[in-house]
C-alpha cells in the first residue's frame, strides 16, 4: 500500500489503476505490479481477487528475463501461456463462487481479471471470452445497488476499447441494467460471429439475456430469449436435464408476473420434475450402496449430489421460491408443496446438511397431517425423518 | 418533402402551384409503384430516424453518456421494428435459425412446454431413424423433417392446441388434437408418429368419462390396430376384444359412419382368424378351434350374416385340419345355409368346396364328386375362373385316382382351358401337367390293350403312331382323344404353341 514515485517505475508500464482504468496512485506493496487510484479500489480488489493473485502477476507483468538461446525463449513463452490460462480459470472460478454466495460486487474484479487475461491470450474476437461477459452480466444483473461497481465496471470499458466513460452518476437499478445490457450485447455479438459455439454458450447466453429483459420489464423479449434457452439447453442437455430447468423456471416466474398462474403452475411442476428425477436417482442410487453394505463394515458413505456448487446454489434458490409460490397457493393443493418439499429434503440429505433436511422434512409431515392425506403419504415421510435420525445418531468419523 | 413546398410558398405563387403539381404527381408515382411492387411503403417520416441518428454522431457537439445512447439504441430499434416490417428480431431470427428451432421457440414462449418435449423428442427420434436407415442403405427416400414445414406446422397446430385443452382438463378435445395428428401420419413412412399419437390417445382416453367410454373403445380399437400391424396378435386381439365389450349395444358410429360395435367385431374376427392360421401351423389345432369358435359367438352377437358364415368357414376348415369330419360337415352346412339365404353364389361356392374337401378326406368320393360339380356349376355361371379351375381340377384328381381316366382328362382339360384366361403362370404349368398325366394314363389303356391283344392291327396301330407321335391316336375304348399328349409331356414347350388352336377345335367338338 505505498505511494506511486512514477519516476522509478519501469519504463513503458502503464500506470493504471486496476479497477477503473484512472491514473494510478497507489501499488501494492508485495507485487508491486499493480496499481490503483485509491484506497477504495485497492481494498475492493484486494478483498476480491488479488490476495490470491497477487504474487501470480509478477512474472506476467515484468519483462521477461533475457535467455541464452531460442529454445529458452520459446518455453518461457509458454510458461507464461500456461500462467495466464490458469489464472483465467482462477479468476473465473472464484467470481463464479462470489456470484453464488450472493456478493456480487466481489464477483466483478474477479471476472473482470478473468475476462482481461482471455483477452489477452484468446484475441478479442474469440468465442473463449464470452463465459466471462455473461458472468459480468449476471453480477450487475443482481439489483443491489452498490455504487462502486458501476466505478469497476468501468474498467472494462477501457479494455474493450469502447470510446466513452461511465462515470457519470445515474440511477443505480438502471445503471446496472444497461451495463449488463453492455455486457450481454458484447457476448451476443462474439457469439453470432463466432461459427463454432457451443450449444450450452448459447443456451447460457440467452439465459442472461432473458433475464435482463426481465429486469426491464419487457417480457415479450424475455420470453423469447428464455424460450431459446431452453431449446439450446435441452440440444446440448437434453429436455429433462437439469440444465433446462432454469429457463422454465425464469420463464414460469414471467408468466406468473403476468397472471397466467395455470401456465405457470404447470412449468413449476416441470421444473421441480427436473429436480425431483435427478435427486431421486442419485439418491436411490445412494440407498442402494447403503443396503449392500452397511451389514460389512457399518461405515458411512459419502453422500454426494453430483453437482457443482454452482448448481447446488441454484437448485436451492429455484426450489425454495417453487416452494414459497407454492406454500402461497397450498390450500388448493398440498400435494404439490409436500412434492417440494420431499424434492428440498432429498437436495440437503445428499449435501449432508441433515438439520435442513430434517426441518424440510418435519414440514412436510406437518401439513401432511394437517392436510389429512392419505396415511402411504405420511408414511413414506415417516421413513424420511428415521432415516435423517439414523444418520445423526452415526458418529461423523 | 415539406420543406421544398414552404420555399414555394415563400418565394410566389405561381411556382407553388407548380411544386404542388408535382408534388402531386409524385403522389401517384408512388402510389403506382407501391400498387405494382410488392416492397412495403416507403416510409415518409423518415427524417425523424435521420435526426435521431445525428444526435449520435461522434461530430455532435453535445456529448452524452453511454448509458443515455444506449437508451436510445432502444428507441432506434423500436422505430426500426415498427416503421420496417422485416427488421423485427423475430423475423431475422425466422431467416436465420432452422424451423425446427424457430417452431420449438414459439412454443415455448407461449409456455407450450410439453408440446415442447414431445416435439423435440419426435424430431429426436426422426433424425435417429433417418440417420440408422442411411447407414442400412445408401439409396433411401425419407426427406428430413426440416424440408417438410407443413409437418412442422402440424405438430405445433395441434400439439399447442392438445396442451391448452389440458391445461383446462378437456380431456376430450384434447384426445381430438392428438387423433387429428394421428390421421396426419397415417401414411407408410410415417407409421411410427401415427402410432405414438394413438397411444397417447389411448391413455387420454381412459380419463375421459363423460362419453360413456366411447373414446375409450375407438383408442383399444386404434391400439389394436397397431399391435395388429405389428404382428403381435395376442396383444392386438386383447384390444379388440375390450374395443368389442365397450361397444356392445350401443350405436355408436365413426367419423365415416361405419357402427363402431361392426367394426369391432370385423377386427376382431380378423385378428382371431390370424392368430389359428398360426396355431394351426403349429398344429395346435385344440386351441385354434376354441378361438374360432369364440369368433363365431361374437359374430352371432354382432348380428352380421355374412361374418357369421366366414366364421363358421374357418372354423369348418380347421375342424377339418383338426381331422374332425363330422363337426367340420355340420359347421360347413351352417354356412352353406347362411350364404344361401343370403342368395350368396359366391360364399355357397366355397362352402360346397369345402365340403366337398372334408367328404374327399372321408372317402365319400360320390358325396364328393355331387358337391364339387355344384361348385363347378356355380363357378361357371359367376365366371370365377380361379374357383373353375381349382373344382375341375379337384374333379379331376378324383376321378383320376378311381380310374376313371377319361373323365379325369376332360375336366383337367377344362380347367387348363380356364387357365388361359387367368395370367397365371404357375397355376397354367400346373394345370398342364396335370392335364398330361391323365392323358397318359388315359392312352397306357390303349397301348396296354394293343401290346396284350398282339395282333397285326394293334400292332400297326402302335407302329403308326409311334411314327407320327402327334398323329391322332385310334382308340377303340374312348375315340374321344385326337392327339398324343405323350409328346406333349416330352416337348412341352412345342406343346404350348399349338395348345390354344388345338383345344379351341377340341372345345368346340
Amino acid at each position: 500500500m505505498n505511494v506511486i514515485y512514477p519516476l522509478a517505475v519501469p519504463k513503458g508500464r502503464r500506470l493504471c489503476c486496476e479497477v477503473c482504468d484512472a491514473p494510478a496512485e497507489r501499488v501494492c506493496g508485495a507485487c508491486t505490479v499493480t496499481y490503483y487510484c485509491g484506497v477504495v479500489h485497492q481494498r475492493a480488489d484486494w478483498g476480491s481477487i488479488h490476495e490470491k493473485i497477487c504474487q501470480l502477476l509478477i512474472p506476467l507483468r515484468t519483462s521477461m528475463p533475457f535467455y541464452n538461446s531460442e529454445e529458452e525463449r520459446q518455453h518461457g513463452l509458454q510458461q507464461l501461456q500456461q500462467r495466464q490460462k490458469h489464472l483465467i480459470e482462477l479468476c473465473y472460478t472464484v467470481a463464479q463462487k462470489y456470484i453464488f454466495e450472493g456478493k456480487h460486487e466481489d464477483a466483478v474484479p474477479a471476472a473482470l481479471h478473468s475476462l482481461r487475461f482471455r483477452m489477452n491470450v484468446h484475441g478479442l474476437s474469440s468465442v473463449e471470452l464470452v463465459p466471462a461477459y455473461l458472468l459480468l452480466a449476471e453480477a450487475s444483473l443482481e439489483n443491489l445497488p452498490n455504487p462502486e461497481i458501476k466505478s469497476t465496471s468501468s474498467a472494462l470499458q477501457a479494455i474493450s476499447c469502447i470510446v466513452g466513460g461511465f462515470f457519470t452518476a445515474e440511477p443505480p437499478g438502471l445503471g446496472r441494467v444497461v451495463q449488463a445490457e453492455e455486457y450481454l450485447s458484447q457476448a451476443q455479438w462474439t457469439v453470432l460471429k463466432s461459427t463454432e459455439c457451443s450449444y450450452a454458450i448459447h443456451s447460457l447466453l440467452h439465459r442472461n439475456l432473458g433475464l435482463l429483459y426481465m429486469a426491464k420489464e419487457n417480457y415479450e423479449e424475455a420470453r423469447y430469449h428464455l424460450a431459446n434457452d431452453i431449446y439450446f439447453a435441452s440440444c446440448a442437455f437434453g429436455t429433462e436435464h437439469i440444465r433446462a430447468s432454469g429457463g422454465y423456471f425464469h420463464l414460469a416466474n414471467i408468466f406468473n408476473g403476468l397472471k397466467k398462474l395455470d401456465l405457470a403452475d404447470t412449468l413449476y411442476t416441470k421444473v421441480s420434475e427436473i429436480w425431483n428425477k435427478y435427486l431421486n436417482d442419485h439418491y436411490q442410487v445412494l440407498s442402494q450402496a447403503r443396503i449392500q453394505q452397511i451389514d460389512l463394515l457399518g461405515k458411512r458413505f459419502e453422500t454426494d449430489t453430483g453437482l457443482d456448487e454452482a448448481q447446488e446454489a441454484e437448485a436451492i434458490q429455484l426450489l425454495t421460491s417453487i416452494l414459497n409460490i407454492r406454500e402461497s397457493t397450498s390450500n388448493k393443493a398440498p400435494q404439490k408443496t409436500i412434492f417440494v418439499l420431499k424434492i428440498l429434503f432429498m437436495l440437503y440429505f445428499l449435501m449432508m446438511n441433515s438439520s435442513k433436511a430434517k426441518e424440510y422434512a418435519l414440514r412436510a409431515l406437518h401439513l401432511a397431517k394437517k392436510q389429512k392425506l392419505s396415511v402411504q403419504e405420511q408414511n413414506t415421510i415417516q421413513d424420511l425423518l428415521n432415516l435423517i435420525s439414523v444418520e445423526e445418531a452415526q458418529p461423523i468419523t | 418533402m415539406e420543406p421544398t413546398r414552404k420555399q414555394g410558398i415563400l418565394s410566389s405563387p405561381h411556382q407553388e402551384n407548380d411544386t404542388v403539381h408535382i408534388n402531386k404527381e409524385q403522389k401517384a408515382f408512388f402510389t403506382q409503384q407501391s400498387k405494382m411492387t410488392t416492397l412495403p411503403p416507403l416510409p415518409m417520416t423518415r427524417p425523424k430516424l435521420t435526426a435521431l441518428a445525428r444526435q449520435k454522431l461522434p461530430c455532435s457537439p453535445r456529448t452524452k453518456p453511454r448509458s443515455e445512447l444506449i437508451k436510445e439504441k432502444d428507441d432506434i430499434d423500436h422505430y426500426l421494428e415498427v416503421n420496417f416490417k422485416g427488421l423485427s428480431k423475430e423475423e431475422v431470427a425466422a431467416y436465420r435459425n432452422s424451423y425446427t428451432k424457430n417452431v420449438c421457440v414459439e412454443m415455448l414462449r407461449d409456455g407450450y412446454h410439453k408440446s415442447f418435449t414431445e416435439f423435440f423428442a419426435l424430431t429426436e427420434k426422426w433424425d435417429a431413424l433417418r440417420e440408422a436407415a442411411r447407414v442400412r442403405s445408401l439409396s433411401w427416400a425419407q426427406r428430413p423433417l426440416e424440408e417438410q414445414p407443413d409437418k412442422l406446422d402440424h405438430f405445433y397446430y395441434y400439439l399447442t392446441r392438445a396442451e391448452t385443452a389440458e391445461r383446462k382438463e378437456y380431456f376430450e378435445e384434447v384426445y381430438n388434437n392428438l387423433y387429428a395428428l394421428a390421421c396426419y401420419f397415417n401414411n407408410s413412412e410415417d407409421k411410427w408418429v401415427r402410432n405414438h399419437f394413438y397411444e397417447r390417445c389411448f391413455k387420454i382416453a381412459q380419463v375421459i368419462k363423460i362419453d360413456g367410454g366411447k373414446k375409450e373403445a375407438e383408442a383399444h380399437g386404434h391400439m389394436g390396430l397397431l399391435f395388429e400391424e405389428d404382428g403381435q396378435l395376442l396383444e392386438a386381439a386383447e384390444h379388440y376384444e375390450a374395443f368389442h365389450q365397450l361397444t356392445q349395444g350401443r350405436i355408436w358410429k365413426d367419423e365415416t359412419g361405419r357402427v363402431l360395435n361392426l367394426l369391432a367385431c370385423e377386427s376382431l374376427l380378423r385378428t382371431y382368424r390370424l392368430l389359428s392360421d398360426k396355431m394351426l401351423e403349429n398344429k395346435e389345432y385344440k386351441q385354434a378351434i376354441r378361438i374360432l369358435i369364440k369368433a363365431c359367438e361374437i359374430a352371432k352377437e354382432g348380428n352380421d350374416k355374412k361374418m357369421e358364415g366366414e366364421a363358421s368357414y374357418y372354423l369348418g376348415l380347421a375342424h377339418l385340419a383338426a381331422g374332425e369330419y363330422e363337426t367340420a360337415l355340420a359347421v360347413l352346412n351352417t354356412y352353406g345355409k347362411i350364404s344361401a339365404d343370403l342368395d350368396d353364389d359366391l360364399s355357397l361356392g366355397r362352402a360346397y368346396e369345402a365340403t366337398a374337401k372334408v367328404l374327399q378326406s372321408q372317402g365319400q368320393m360320390a358325396e364328393a364328386v355331387k358337391y364339387l360339380k355344384k361348385v363347378v356349376k356355380i363357378a361357371k355361371n359367376n365366371f370365377q375362373n380361379l374357383d373353375f379351375v381349382r373344382a375341375s381340377t379337384m374333379l379331376g384328381d378324383i376321378y383320376n385316382e378311381k380310374g376313371h381316366y377319361s373323365k379325369a382328362s376332360e375336366y383337367f382339360q377344362q380347367a387348363f382351358n380356364t387357365t388361359a384366361d387367368i395370367m397365371n403362370i404357375s397355376l397354367k404349368d400346373e394345370t398342364k401337367v396335370h392335364y398330361g398325366i391323365a392323358k397318359a394314363h388315359q392312352m397306357m389303356l390303349t397301348v396296354n390293350s394293343c401290346i396284350e391283344s398282339a395282333d397285326l392291327t394293334s400292332l400297326d396301330y402302335l407302329l403308326s403312331w409311334k411314327e407320327s407321335r402327334s398323329d391322332i391316336t385310334p382308340d377303340p375304348t374312348s375315340g374321344e382323344s385326337r392327339r398324343s399328349t405323350m409328346e406333349s409331356l416330352y416337348h412341352t414347350s412345342e406343346f404350348s404353341e399349338e395348345e390354344s388352336s388345338g383345344f379351341s377345335g377340341n372345345q368346340k367338338k
